[in-house]
Order: structure tokens, then C-alpha cells, then sequence
């Protein structure tokens, strides 16, 4: 009975036993596949799954024909595993010391820009102490030392092959990207540069700097399950995010016609010697911007070449006072409301007018002259005289109608929107010195814009620089935005102001130097002073925009010399012959066809000569015969005079002309 | 009827209650052999197969790489390709070599006609017949490009 009693109790204890056991291994399989189950999956995950990211390419900058401006140039950064090196060799100090020294050396030989003790010192350091979590110092493995970055992707290959038959330890070549320029200073300024910060394109100016987001690239990433030797367990689990490659940029720039501008603008600098010089080149149907050039500039890929004064993108960013090339837009505005004809008679008093108790100037005396003759010999007096005779809100209007006081719409940043104060905040000055382009401040993408709208008729245009944006098979054509209301009211105000611009081209006009054999060239001079510190200096801004052929214009070519320092400061001197020379080689590359012959060219040339010469010798006749008038009236006067204090008779005063011999009293 | 009632039947014992289990037991290996070979055919598929997709998967590594290798190459070319056809370098050998070129006389060149249906080409010399919007309403296009 006791053996059997305490059967039952050891047989109790065992099933106790055994039910607790069960127990014990029912909660902790219930923690570990319940309650802890994700936790502890997500750790098991961790250490047989890999994550790779993986980066797109950023976006190229092609000119419109698909010439590459700006691309990515692959190359190759070599890296050294300082740590790993030393456990290679068996933790040999000594052994690991004359390795690095070997890898040292073997990279001074076959790289550019490394030093051998540079890489050797970076090789040698094979821990670094750092902090945990905890705010405890540590010493962890270095397992990164930069030994070259940037190196071309041939050469890099070549050393692989080399670092493999010489056994080195712990070197990587990972694949990498710069940007490259191919054609190093052409277009410079405006396609803009990059910097790299942490593998991170930041785009610093330009088209890089505008367009970034486009051409950014989207980073993907992989995560997949691996196998103990690392490689990617193709059958378990995986999933991917999709890299996109950053968006092509397709400018309106043709390389060519860039390439014709760029070499002139050298040509002229070398000529004038200016302090600084810019060219824009733009259709005006359109308001695609052909070629846009300055000088100085750099190269992106040699900073060294890059100051303040060559970076700066003077084309959108310079606010300058344009002088007389503002005039057209004057002229034009009060030839379509009907304040003057081509034909009305504005007295220039002689160079010399004052008006708002300051006096204004002409660079040379004219006196009464029809409209066309303001133009063609630009006088401030004239233009001044209109533009009081249509009132300060016409002259706003007219200003702000050709688009100065705002934005281009061309995709370029920063971009200036000049300075034109509201018509609130203007002096009883300023309708007299607006209109000849002074106390008003534009950019030259604003100038050739305006030039585009009295070129296509009148319509409001907004320049363009990038023409489409493509990703294989995804197009954005980036819209020509022009508005369908001309500006003129009166559809011969085109005609008239760019008759009158022809006469700058001809005799008797301020720049002759751009008149191009066969074609009619509608332009016009501008020569501005300088505003340093406030006050206008003895410095100018000479320019010279225009049209080409007038009558159905293909291009608006603007042309500015800052500061011409040899030969004239004018603006017909001075950027007319650049004018000429890009415009004479952009109507070749176009294929226009000349509107006249040589002979009928010659002829019209003659023509106007011969005109210009009558109109001098009829207008020296007039001021000769007023001249003769006047003394003689004088004489008269003064023989009154003498009669009537001695009763007698006598010449009292030289006639003009006289010899000094002539008798006085 | 149950097993304990089949067993003290008298007359259902000798050679006819032997000749019951012998089929039942084949029957019961071979459905366990089918099952156990099914599955092992089923194992061996899956192995076979995920062997072939880990070679295949090894030769698209391979080739991506040597894609990436050979794009990278084409790379390099257009840069190089690039910086030949640039004018600095044109000018250069046009110097170098003292060749004596000059632009094309517009008056030289003829256009072929286009014929009906044909869609120009974006021109490179100035206007083209894009389509476009605008803040003002439809937009007008100059004609132009290849004429």
C-alpha cells in the first residue's frame, strides 16, 4: 500500500513536472511566436537581408540640334580598408607597414594629385575612437581611407587590373561620376556648374542651378534576402523601388551660331578691350534664345579660372541704364497712338535744350528735324520733346507695354526685373530722361525682348532657353508663350519705326558700320555713361541692337561693350562692327537668301549718300543764309543806332567772315 | 461490424482472413511511396529549379554588368566625342592644317520641296512649328524650319 502510494505520488510529481515543462515551452513559444514574433523576425530578417540603394544619373544639357553641353563624365574613386589590410596580413604589423608603403607609392606613380605619404598615413590608421550611444569612448576598425577620387574610368581600369596581378590587400574601386563640360567655355554662364557635397550634386548657378529638380535623379533601392557567401537569394524575398534617371535638358542654343557669337565677341574684346562684353542672340517670332555669349567667363571644368566678375550671368542678372536704344520704344508707342508722323517736325535746338530747369544734351547739334531723324541720329532733344508731348502715364504705358519692369519668362535664376519705378514715385524729370533710356535700369534678355516685339509686329514674347525636357520616352516641349494682340494699335507703326531704324544702318545714321551688303538693317545705337557710386561717370555702356533682314527678321542680335577702353566709346563704333561681323555669319548659317543685289545695294547706299549730301548742303545753304540774315539785320541796327547818336554812317561791326583788319570805332 | 466481432468469427478465419490484409498493406506502402515520391519529385523540381534560377540569376548579374561596363564606355565616348566636335577644336585643326574654308553663299543652296503629308523637322535655324499655349489665349507659330 505505501509502495503504491508512493507510486502515485512520484507518478503525480512527474505529470506535474511534465505539465509545467509544457507549460514553461507553450509560453515561450507563445512570446516568441505571438507576442514577440515581429521584433524578433525583424532581427532574424536583418541578418540574412540586404539593402542596397541605388542612383540614377543626373540629367545632361544638350544645345537643340542634340549637341552635348554638359554631361556626366564616369570615372572611378579608389578606397583603401586600412583595417582589412592589416588582418590580410596575419595582423603583422611589420608586413602590413611596407604594404601600405607599396600601395603608397604605386598610387603617387600612377595618379594624378596623390601623395605617397598622404595615402600612407590615411592607410596606416587602422582604428579611430569614437563615442557610443552612450557617451562612452570606443575604438572601432577604419575601414574607409580615400586614396583618389575622380579618376578617369580607363585609367582606373588599367590600375585594377595592375592592383590584381601585384596581390595588394583591401582595395575597392567604386563607380562614380563628375560632371564634365566638353566644351569648356562656351556658354559657361549660362549653363552654370555643381559642386559635390556627400556623393550630392549642388547645383550652384545656371541652367544646373534652374532646372535642378528636372535633372535631378531619383534614387532607388533593392532589398533582397542573401546566401552566406552574400549573393542574392534569387527564389526567397524581394522587392525594389525603380531608380529614374534625372530628366535630359534640350536648350534652344544652336552651337554653331553659339560658337559664331562667342569667337566675334573674343574679336571684339582684343579690339576694344572692354572691361566687360555680352551678345544675345534671339528669334523673335519665338523668343528662343539662338546664342547668348559674355566676356569674361571660366571654365567649369578649371575653377581656378572662376572670379566674381567672369561667374556672373550678366545677361539675366545685370540691371544696367540702357541710354539711346530705349528710343524706338518711344517713337514707336507715339507713332501708333498718332502723337507724331514719320514726317513731323521736332526741333532739336541746336544740342541744347532745358527742361525742368536741367539741361539736356546732344552728342552733336540738330536742329528742326522730321521724327526719322531722331532716330537716325539719335538725339536726346527730340525724343525727350516727344515723349514730354505724350505725358508721363503715355510713356509708362508705352515702357511697361514693351515689357521693361518685369521678368523675361526665361527659365534662368536669379533673373532681374530691371528697375522702373511706378508712375506715382516719378519727378518732373523723369519724362524726359526715361525715354532716352536714362533713370531706368534693364537687363539685356529685357532689351532683346522688347527688340523681339517691335521685330514680329508688336507681340509680347517670352524668351525661352529650354526647349524640351526628355526622360527615353517621356517629352515635355517647354510652350513658346506669345500673346495673340500686338501691341500696336496700327499695323504700319512696324513698318514706320523700322524705316527709321534703317536709317541708323545708312549715311548719315549713328553706326554705318553695321550695314550688311543685300540686306536692309534695322538697328540701333546706344551709348550710356556708367552710374559708379551714385553719379554718372566717365565710363560707358556701348551697344548696338538690331534686326536682320528688317523687313522679315530671322534673329535680334544685341551687342554691349562695357567700359571700351581703345578706340570710340560709341555704340556704333564700338559693338557695330561685332553687329555686323555675327549677323553677316548668322544669315549664312540660316541660309537667307540677301533681299537685294550688290548693284541695287550699292545703288540704295548711293542714294542715300547723295540725299544726306543735298539735305547738308541745304541745310548749310539755310543756316548760311540765316547767318547772312542776322548780320545783316545786326548791321542795320547798329547803322540805326550810329545815325541816330552822331548824324553819320559807318560800319561799325566786322561782317562775318571779315578779316580782323576791318576798321572799329 | 468491428474488429473485435470480425476476429471471433469462426468463419471468417484461415486463408480467406489472410488474403484480406496482404492488399491492404501493399495498398498502404504504395500510396505511401506515391505520396513520399510525389514529394520528392515535388523537393527535387523545387531544388532544380531554384538551381537554375540562381545560375540564370548569376548570368544577369553578369551581363548587367557588362551593360553597365559598356554604357559606361559610351559614356566616356560622348564626352570625347563631344569635345572633338566642339569649335575651340574645329578651329584648332582648321589652323593646324590651314584649310581653306568658308561659309556656304545662301545663294548656293536649294530647298527641296515638301512634299504633301511630310512633317518638318525642328529646324536649327531659327523658328520651328512648335505648338505651344499661352497665358493669353491660342498661340500663333511662325512657319520656318526645313522649307
Amino acid at each position: 500500500m505505501t509502495l503504491f502510494r508512493s507510486m502515485a505520488i512520484r507518478m503525480a510529481l512527474v505529470y506535474i513536472l511534465l505539465i509545467c515543462g509544457f507549460g514553461y515551452v507553450a509560453r515561450v513559444l507563445y512570446t516568441v511566436q505571438i507576442s514577440r514574433h515581429c521584433e524578433l523576425f525583424e532581427k532574424a530578417q536583418n541578418t540574412y537581408t540586404t539593402r542596397i540603394e541605388t542612383h540614377g544619373t543626373r540629367g545632361e544639357i544638350y544645345d537643340f540640334g542634340g549637341s552635348l553641353l554638359v554631361g556626366n563624365m564616369p570615372t572611378m574613386d579608389i578606397i583603401g580598408d586600412p583595417a582589412n589590410i592589416y588582418i590580410l596580413n596575419k595582423k603583422d604589423a611589420d608586413k602590413t607597414e611596407t604594404e601600405c608603403r607599396m600601395i603608397a607609392d604605386f598610387f603617387e606613380k600612377n595618379c594624378e594629385n596623390v601623395k605617397s605619404d598622404e595615402i600612407f598615413r590615411r592607410l596606416s590608421r587602422r582604428s579611430f575612437t569614437t563615442k557610443d550611444k552612450d557617451g562612452n569612448e570606443i575604438e572601432q576598425d577604419c575601414h574607409y581611407a580615400v586614396i583618389a577620387t575622380g579618376v578617369d574610368y580607363q585609367t582606373a581600369k588599367d590600375l585594377k587590373e595592375k592592383v590584381k596581378e601585384l596581390s595588394f590587400h583591401g582595395i575597392a574601386f567604386t563607380s562614380s561620376y563628375r560632371r564634365k563640360y566638353p566644351k569648356n567655355t562656351m556658354l559657361a554662364n549660362i549653363l552654370g556648374l555643381t559642386n559635390v557635397s556627400y556623393d550630392t550634386f549642388v547645383p550652384v548657378q545656371g541652367i544646373e542651378r534652374s532646372l535642378n529638380d528636372a535633372m535631378t535623379a531619383t534614387s532607388g533601392s533593392m532589398v533582397y534576402e542573401r546566401a552566406r557567401n552574400g549573393r542574392h537569394v534569387t527564389f526567397a524575398n524581394s522587392r525594389s523601388e525603380p531608380t529614374l534617371d534625372g530628366y535630359d535638358i534640350y536648350l534652344t542654343i544652336r552651337e554653331p551660331l553659339q560658337a559664331i557669337v562667342e569667337e566675334e565677341l573674343d574679336l571684339m574684346c582684343e579690339r576694344v578691350k572692354p572691361h566687360a562684353a555680352w551678345a544675345v542672340l534671339v528669334d523673335p517670332a519665338t523668343g528662343d534664345v539662338l546664342a547668348a555669349a559674355q566676356r569674361p567667363t571660366f571654365n567649369p571644368n578649371d575653377r581656378a579660372t572662376m572670379t566674381p566678375e567672369s561667374s556672373a550671368n550678366r545677361l539675366s542678372e545685370l540691371a544696367l541704364e540702357p541710354g539711346s536704344i530705349m528710343k524706338p520704344f518711344v517713337i514707336s508707342y507715339a507713332l501708333d497712338k498718332g502723337f507724331v508722323t514719320p514726317g513731323s517736325i521736332v526741333d532739336c535746338e541746336q544740342g541744347v535744350w532745358k527742361y525742368a530747369g536741367r539741361l539736356l544734351h546732344d552728342t552733336h547739334n540738330v536742329g528742326k528735324v522730321p521724327v526719322t531723324e531722331v532716330i537716325k541720329q539719335s538725339s536726346n532733344i527730340g525724343t525727350a520733346k516727344v515723349s514730354v508731348m505724350m505725358g508721363a502715364k503715355n510713356l509708362d504705358t508705352a515702357l511697361r507695354s514693351f515689357g521693361f519692369g518685369q521678368k523675361t519668362g526665361i527659365q534662368l535664376k536669379p533673373e532681374t526685373s530691371g528697375i522702373f519705378r511706378p508712375l506715382e514715385k516719378w519727378d518732373s524729370l523723369s519724362v524726359s530722361r526715361f525715354c532716352i533710356g536714362q533713370g531706368i535700369a534693364v537687363s539685356p534678355l529685357q532689351l532683346a525682348r522688347a527688340y523681339c516685339m517691335i521685330a514680329n509686329g508688336g507681340y509680347k514674347v517670352n524668351l525661352r532657353i529650354v526647349d524640351r525636357i526628355e526622360r527615353g520616352d517621356d517629352v515635355r516641349v517647354m510652350p513658346v508663350i506669345r500673346e495673340t494682340k500686338s501691341i500696336f494699335a496700327n499695323p504700319t507703326t512696324k513698318k514706320m519705326i523700322t524705316d527709321m531704324m534703317i536709317g541708323v544702318t545708312e549715311a548719315g545714321g549713328t553706326c554705318t558700320e553695321a550695314a550688311i551688303e543685300g540686306f536692309h538693317v534695322a538697328g540701333k545705337t546706344g551709348t550710356a555713361q556708367k552710374v559708379i557710386n551714385g553719379a554718372y561717370s566717365n565710363r560707358y555702356y556701348a551697344s548696338f541692337v538690331g534686326f536682320v533682314p528688317a523687313e522679315n527678321p530671322k534673329f535680334v542680335l544685341l551687342v554691349t561693350c562695357d567700359d571700351p577702353t581703345v578706340g570710340s566709346r560709341y555704340g556704333g563704333s564700338a559693338s557695330g562692327p561685332t553687329f555686323k561681323a555675327i549677323a553677316e555669319r548668322t544669315l549664312k548659317y540660316m541660309h537667307v537668301q540677301p533681299q537685294l543685289t550688290k548693284e541695287q545695294w550699292l545703288a540704295e547706299r548711293s542714294a542715300a549718300q547723295k540725299a544726306l549730301h543735298e539735305r547738308k548742303v541745304r541745310e548749310d545753304a539755310l543756316v548760311q543764309a540765316r547767318r547772312e540774315e542776322r548780320d545783316r539785320q545786326l548791321k542795320a541796327q547798329q547803322a540805326k543806332e550810329t545815325t541816330k547818336r552822331t548824324g553819320t554812317s559807318v560800319a561799325s561791326r566786322p561782317a562775318s567772315g571779315s578779316k580782323s583788319n576791318t576798321i572799329r570805332r | 461490424m468491428n474488429q473485435f466481432t470480425k476476429k471471433t468469427n469462426p468463419s471468417e478465419d484461415g486463408a480467406g482472413a489472410g488474403r484480406t490484409e496482404t492488399p491492404w498493406v501493399a495498398g498502404l506502402i504504395f500510396k505511401m511511396a506515391l505520396i513520399m515520391s510525389i514529394i520528392f519529385a515535388a523537393f527535387y523540381a523545387r531544388v532544380h529549379l531554384n538551381d537554375k534560377t540562381e545560375q540564370l540569376a548569376r548570368e544577369k548579374t553578369r551581363i548587367t554588368e557588362q551593360i553597365r561596363e559598356k554604357q559606361t564606355e559610351i559614356q566616356t565616348l560622348n564626352i570625347q566625342l563631344a569635345q572633338l566636335k566642339s569649335w575651340e577644336n574645329i578651329n584648332a585643326k582648321i589652323r593646324q592644317h590651314n584649310l581653306a574654308l568658308h561659309a556656304v553663299n545662301p545663294n548656293q543652296v536649294r530647298y527641296m520641296k515638301r512634299f504633301e503629308g511630310q512633317v518638318a523637322a525642328p529646324s536649327l535655324y531659327g523658328s520651328d512649328t512648335r505648338v505651344a499655349d499661352t497665358s493669353a489665349g491660342a498661340k500663333q507659330t511662325s512657319a520656318g524650319g526645313i522649307r
